[in-house]
Parts: C-alpha cells; sequence; structure tokens
C-alpha cells in the first residue's frame, strides 16, 4: 500500500488533493476496479453477519442501503438504531460494557478519543483508504486522518454552515447585498429589525450543546485560528477574537436574534424562517431543504448564501468508524461496508449518499460528488450545487483539533460559557478568558467540572 | 394467644420458606441496587480511564474533593435544592388537595379519578418534550393561557429566560408528580371512616378544624410516603430538565443529575462523575431521612 510519509515515517496527516493523486498511482486506477471497491471480494472471506449501530435519522433508509449491500452477496448486517439525543452517551455506555460493533456512526469530535480508548480500528492500509483520502475535498480530510497521519474514520455525512436569508425581506429593507461578514450581519439585521420588517431577523441554534459550532462557525468567519496544528488554544492571541464574542452577545442582547434561540431546535428555527419570523438562519447547508419543504408564506423566499467573506466558514461532518474486532476476515467485510456507505458502491456511484442527498440534502465531502449527474439531480433545485462545492473546497474549514481525544471534554464546556456571555452574566473578555481556561483544562488532562 | 414455644415452633418452620420467597427479590436487589451502588463508590475512589477497562489508580477521595470545590457543583447543588423544594411542596400540595377533591362525591367523579391517572401514566421525557412546546414562546398554551387569565400582556420565552426556566420545569414536573401524590392520599382517605368527621362535626369542628385535625393525622403514614418518595424524586429528576431545557439557559437549571450524566457519559470523567452520585445519592437519602422525621416528630396515636 503506498502512503506518503512524513520524515518521522507517519503518513502526512493533511496533504494536498495532488500529492495524494500521484501518491495513489496505479492503486488510483486499481481502485476503479470492483476488487477495491465495495462489495469486493474481501467481503466474501467472511461468512457471519456483521453489527452496525446508527442514529436514528430515517432507520428504514439506512436498513435498505445496507440490506442492498447485503444481496451483492455480503454478509447481513445487524442494523441497531438508537436515538440521535444522546447518541454519543449512549455509544460509549455500550462499548464500555462490552458490547462489540462492527460498524457505527459516531460524531467527528469522538473519533480520535475512540481509538485511544481502543473502541475504534486505526484505517490505515485497508484497500483503497489512500484512493477515497485522494478523492476528498483537502479541507476534509483533517477530520478523517489525524495528524500523525493516521485514517482514523470515513465520511457519514459533511455539510458547512450557511447563511439562510429572505430575499424579500432584504429587498425590503433595501438591502442590495447578501450580508457576509458579522459586521454586515448585524447591520442588516438592525437595519430589518428597526425598519419593523420583523422583530427578531436573526435565528441560529444556540442551545448549549451546539454552542461550539458556532464558535468555530464565527471564529473562522472573522479568519481567527482557534487552534495550532498541536491542539493548543490560540484564539485568544488574536485581537479580533474579543470582537467576535462582542458581536455574539450585541445580537442577542439588543433582540436581533430572539429570546427563544437559547432554547429552540432546529425544526423551530426552520420554521420561523417559513413562516417569516427571522430573515437570518445560520446553520448547515441542508437546513434549506427543512425550510423549503415546510412550505410557508415565505419559504420560497428564503436562498442560501455563504458566509465569511474572505474568510472561511465551518465544515462539519459526521463520520463512520469501525470497531475493534480483531477478526481479519470479519473487519475486511466491515470495511467493505465502510467504502461502500462511506464513499461509493461497487460501481463506483455515490449510492448512499445520493440517498441521503434525496431525503435531505446532506452532501458528501468528495468534489465528484458534486459533479455526479445523479447526485444533481437528487438535489432539489433551489440548492446553489456549485456554491455549496466551492465552499467545500476553499472556503470552508474542519478544525482538526475538533477530533482530539480531549475535545470532547472542551465541547461539554462550550456552551456553558457561551450562554452566560448572550444573558449578559459575562463579558467577552472573560468569556475569551473562560474558553482558554476550559481549552487548556481539557488538553492538559485537568480533572474538573 | 399463642404460645412462645409454639411461635418459635412455627417461626422455624417458616422460617426456610420466608428465605425462599425473599431470594428473588434479594438477588434482583443486589444485582441492580447493590452492585451498582457498591461499583460507584469504588470508582468514585479511582481515577477510572474512560473505556473502563480497568478501576486505574487508587485516588482516595481526590475526586470528592475536586467535586467540593468546585463552584459548578454548589451552583449547581443549589439548583437542585430549589427544583426539589419546588417540586416536593407543590406536588405535595396538590396531590393533596386534588385527593381530598376527589374523595367528595360529585357527578362524573369516576371520571375525574380515571384523569388522575393520566399524567403518571405519562412518561417522564414525554412530559418534558409536552411541556417544551406548551412553555414555548411563540407557539406555546402556556402564554395564552396566561394572557387569557389576564396574568401577562404579552408572550413570554419561559424557558429562555434564566429567572423562569426553573420555576416551568418544577411545574411541569409537578404536573406529573402530583397525580402520584394525588392517588396514593386518596387511597389513604378512603380508609378515612366517616363516623370520625360526622362525629367532629357534631361536637361543633368547622371544615378547617376536621382537615386538620382529623385527616392530615390519619394520612400521615402515606403523607411520609409520598414526601419520601417526592423527594428521592425531585434529587434524581434528569428527564423533564433534559427535554425542556438540557440545563440552561447558562446554568440556570443545571441540577446534579445533569452534571452527573454530562461528567460520566460525555465527557467519560468516569471517577469524577461518580464521586458527583455519590455525593447526590448521600444527599438524597439524607433528605428522604429528614422528611420522614419532620412528619413524624410530635406524632402521637
Amino acid at each position: 500500500m503506498m502512503k506518503t510519509r512524513k520524515a518521522d515515517g507517519s503518513l502526512q496527516g493533511r496533504m494536498d488533493r495532488r500529492t495524494f493523486l500521484k501518491a495513489s498511482g496505479a492503486t488510483a486506477l486499481a481502485a476503479m476496479t470492483p476488487g477495491l471497491m465495495a462489495g469486493g471480494a474481501e467481503a466474501a472471506a467472511y461468512t457471519g453477519t456483521l453489527d452496525m449501530l446508527a442514529w436514528d435519522f430515517q432507520p428504514d433508509t439506512i436498513k435498505k442501503l445496507v440490506a442492498e449491500w447485503t444481496a451483492q452477496g455480503n454478509p447481513a448486517v445487524n442494523v441497531a438504531v438508537i436515538p440521535n439525543l444522546g447518541y454519543s452517551s449512549a455509544l460509549q455506555t455500550r462499548l464500555r460494557g462490552g458490547d462489540k460493533i462492527d460498524l457505527y456512526y459516531n460524531f467527528a469530535y469522538n473519533s480520535q478519543k475512540f481509538i485511544d480508548q481502543g473502541w475504534a480500528s486505526k484505517l490505515n492500509g485497508l484497500p483503497g483508504v489512500n484512493d477515497m483520502l485522494g478523492e476528498m475535498f483537502e479541507s476534509a480530510r483533517g477530520r478523517h486522518v489525524n495528524a500523525a497521519g493516521d485514517v482514523i474514520s470515513v465520511p457519514y455525512f459533511s455539510a458547512v454552515h450557511m447563511l439562510h436569508y429572505n430575499k424579500d425581506m432584504l429587498a425590503k429593507g433595501n438591502i442590495a447585498a447578501v450580508p457576509s461578514t458579522l459586521k454586515e450581519i448585524y447591520d442588516a439585521s438592525k437595519a430589518l429589525k428597526e425598519g419593523g420588517i420583523v422583530a427578531s431577523p436573526y435565528v441560529a441554534y444556540w442551545v448549549k450543546e451546539f454552542c461550539e459550532e458556532y464558535l468555530h462557525t464565527y471564529l473562522l468567519n472573522e479568519g481567527i485560528t482557534a487552534f495550532d496544528e498541536s491542539g493548543k488554544p490560540v484564539f485568544a492571541d488574536d485581537p479580533k477574537t474579543v470582537g467576535v464574542f462582542e458581536w455574539w452577545q450585541a445580537m442577542y442582547q439588543e433582540g436581533l436574534a430572539p429570546k427563544s434561540v437559547l432554547n429552540d431546535d432546529p425544526g423551530k428555527l426552520s420554521s420561523e424562517m417559513a413562516q417569516g419570523n427571522a430573515a437570518f438562519f445560520v446553520l448547515h447547508h441542508y437546513f434549506l431543504t427543512s425550510i423549503r419543504s415546510l412550505k410557508g408564506p415565505q419559504s420560497d423566499n428564503v436562498f442560501q448564501s455563504a458566509i465569511g467573506g474572505k474568510n472561511f466558514t465551518l465544515q462539519i461532518g459526521e463520520v463512520l468508524q469501525m470497531g475493534a474486532a480483531a477478526d481479519a476476515d470479519r473487519k475486511a467485510a466491515t470495511w467493505d461496508l465502510m467504502k461502500y456507505y462511506g464513499w461509493k458502491d461497487k460501481a463506483g456511484k455515490f449510492t448512499v449518499f445520493n440517498q441521503w442527498a434525496k431525503a435531505a440534502g446532506l452532501a458528501a465531502p468528495y468534489p465528484g460528488f458534486f459533479t455526479d449527474p445523479d447526485v444533481i439531480a437528487a438535489f432539489p433545485t433551489y440548492y446553489d450545487l456549485p456554491l455549496i462545492s466551492k465552499t467545500f473546497e476553499t472556503g470552508s474549514k474542519v478544525v482538526p483539533a475538533r477530533t482530539l481525544p480531549w475535545y470532547p471534554d472542551f465541547q461539554a464546556k462550550v456552551g456553558d460559557i457561551i450562554h452566560p456571555l448572550l444573558l449578559g452574566q459575562a463579558t467577552p473578555q472573560k468569556t475569551v478568558q473562560d474558553l482558554t481556561d476550559a481549552a487548556a483544562a481539557a488538553s492538559g488532562g485537568t480533572k474538573r467540572l | 394467644m399463642t404460645s412462645p414455644a409454639l411461635s418459635n415452633e412455627l417461626s422455624r418452620a417458616d422460617q426456610w420458606f420466608g428465605f425462599r420467597l425473599t431470594v428473588p427479590a434479594a438477588v434482583i436487589l443486589i444485582v441492580l441496587l447493590a452492585l451498582p451502588t457498591g461499583l460507584t463508590i469504588l470508582y468514585s475512589l479511582h481515577d477510572v480511564p474512560a473505556n473502563g477497562a480497568s478501576l486505574g489508580p487508587f485516588v482516595g477521595f481526590e475526586n470528592f474533593s475536586i467535586v467540593l470545590s468546585s463552584p459548578v457543583f454548589w451552583r449547581s447543588a443549589t439548583v437542585t435544592l430549589l427544583f426539589s423544594i419546588g417540586f416536593v411542596t407543590l406536588s405535595t400540595a396538590i396531590g393533596l388537595a386534588m385527593a381530598i377533591l376527589l374523595n367528595q362525591k360529585f357527578i362524573g367523579r369516576g371520571l375525574a379519578r380515571a384523569l388522575l391517572i393520566i399524567p403518571w401514566a405519562t412518561p417522564w421525557l414525554v412530559i418534558g418534550i409536552l411541556w417544551k412546546w406548551f412553555a414555548d414562546g411563540s407557539v406555546g398554551g402556556l402564554n395564552a393561557v396566561l394572557i387569557a387569565l389576564g396574568i401577562t400582556s404579552d408572550y413570554h420565552d419561559f424557558l429562555a429566560d434564566p429567572n423562569t426556566a426553573l420555576p416551568v420545569t418544577i411545574l411541569a414536573a409537578v404536573w406529573r408528580q402530583a397525580s402520584f401524590a394525588g392517588i396514593l392520599l386518596l387511597a389513604g382517605l378512603q380508609t378515612l371512616p366517616d363516623e370520625l368527621g360526622e362525629a367532629a362535626a357534631l361536637d361543633g369542628a368547622g371544615v378547617w378544624q376536621r382537615f386538620l385535625h382529623i385527616t392530615l393525622p390519619w394520612l400521615r403514614p402515606a403523607l411520609a410516603t409520598v414526601a419520601v418518595l417526592n423527594v428521592i424524586y425531585a434529587f434524581l429528576q434528569f428527564d423533564v430538565i433534559f427535554a425542556m431545557t438540557q440545563g440552561g439557559p447558562g446554568d440556570a437549571t443545571q441540577v446534579l443529575s445533569l452534571l452527573i450524566y454530562r461528567q460520566l457519559f460525555a465527557v467519560t470523567q468516569i471517577g469524577l462523575g461518580s464521586a458527583l452520585a455519590v455525593i447526590l445519592g448521600l444527599v438524597a437519602l439524607v433528605g428522604g431521612l429528614i422528611t420522614v422525621k419532620l412528619l413524624y416528630r410530635g406524632h402521637v396515636q
């Protein structure tokens, strides 16, 4: 298996796409053959049953997709589905209790931790893994390959934070250009509020558990690096950081975002956009499907735009991880299923991703996904696919520190720190300090509540 | 009267039978209660790795020291105490009121008694989800009710306001627990002989005096049971709050059970989470014992 290695011998974690394609060389061609694609010969050696755990997004579709894989002469798969809410806790409890799961959905922020705890297997050297990474957006690779070069996961789905805006309201407010930077969003929101067009123009999913994604989205919007390559928190070193928190606090305190956003779920926020109770909604790109399919009076006026101006937005993605099974044949069969589910099928088509695109507008972090005619047909016409593809390619970052083993500890605390800021109980300066302390404590392994 | 010899003989004869009867329950209690309790105490004294592969190094009371010196713990303990006071007081008082009402004779009493069971038959998590929608600031019915009653004039986002989020979660939990208290207390009331009240009425006792000197003392054992259970439910409450606020906004509704959940299952600091669980278990135990003491203090048969 060909690998690009650093001087110390480890696999290069963030090599560019060109290098990957070069390094893959002959195997890239071989990858197009059925032997290396899903449903290949390696699955045939295992005759038992595989166990897969997923969260409850369209469970029937999951089972259908997996059944299609089995029908191609592959092993049967027991698919267990549990709720998304509390999934991480439930999964960890099962694994700690000795449950052997061959393949499971996971949140990207858990992925390195699971490797370190022996709950997940590295995927280094598996047939076609480098080809898969070579086909991936370079921007996405840091989520699946750690700094040491180990391949720790494959994509389940991916998305970018985008601005959903009401075109009609912007026209009524005489706002010529769609806002992009934080300041532009603030100004436009203020204009819409003061103009009496909408009382609380901006909505976002600011519940405690989700504040961490917005932390990165807003920092990236301003071109701020949150963590350096070693995972050290460096956002406090950037003078622009305090300004981000001032903006965040002002949006809430000045009523540009409704008071309820600290507790509203995305379903309600989509509804607010569809009903015309909000003009802006920042969240994953696929929420445009929710807004449009609600068919509210303003649904058809909602469009999507990139955020961050010349800077970046956050690219997120949940992942598939391989359990820690020791049996080689079983692992080979699991890997085969992973390739099918997180990359392409036997015929080189994005069958699984295409299904998720049809179901909810979810994306895959592969450029080829966005040019596949079946995928283009799967997305409703109101999506600007080239824009989303471009955002994946050059307008977004994954923040590799989010997969570090200590990160879930920090992630759990961000909401506790951001909510007091929004409620006016903490200053932006104190918020920066508290976040720095939380990150330092988590990365340093300090035990604290 | 049975002679002591015969009593002992019967006792001996029944001993083995009695032992066999209790074995299944004892095994279940040991497996589901004693073992987890023992393990939690053990974990609280160790730095347990996240994968649970071993106990990890023994750290003595370090986990307890970290917990007790943390302002997050004390803030959460305060929220838990406030929640518990509101929950126990309201669910017991409303349950008692409902029991007294449903003990009266009126048309539709059977239906009303059946309806009392509905909240209790609804899972805590579902209660939380229902109340989250009910208290919603833009589509919830709670605002409509308050406006209709003239209590407020505008819609309010109760769950996003740190001053109102906790009271609303208390109300949601009380809505279910009061029906449980009502059912137990109604059962207690139905054992109260009518003659006692009638005799007191003939002696000139008013409604309030009869309630205070006959009904309440008669209900004391049932009240003690209800109060102790309410205290335990209060300290261990998780589902309703998790569904409604996830502990927010800020830490306004972050009760200790939520903190334990996060520490054990999200952050997977098993030792620290176990120390928190031990502390909460002790607090619930002490709370229950104090409640029993208070309710039986000065009790004259």
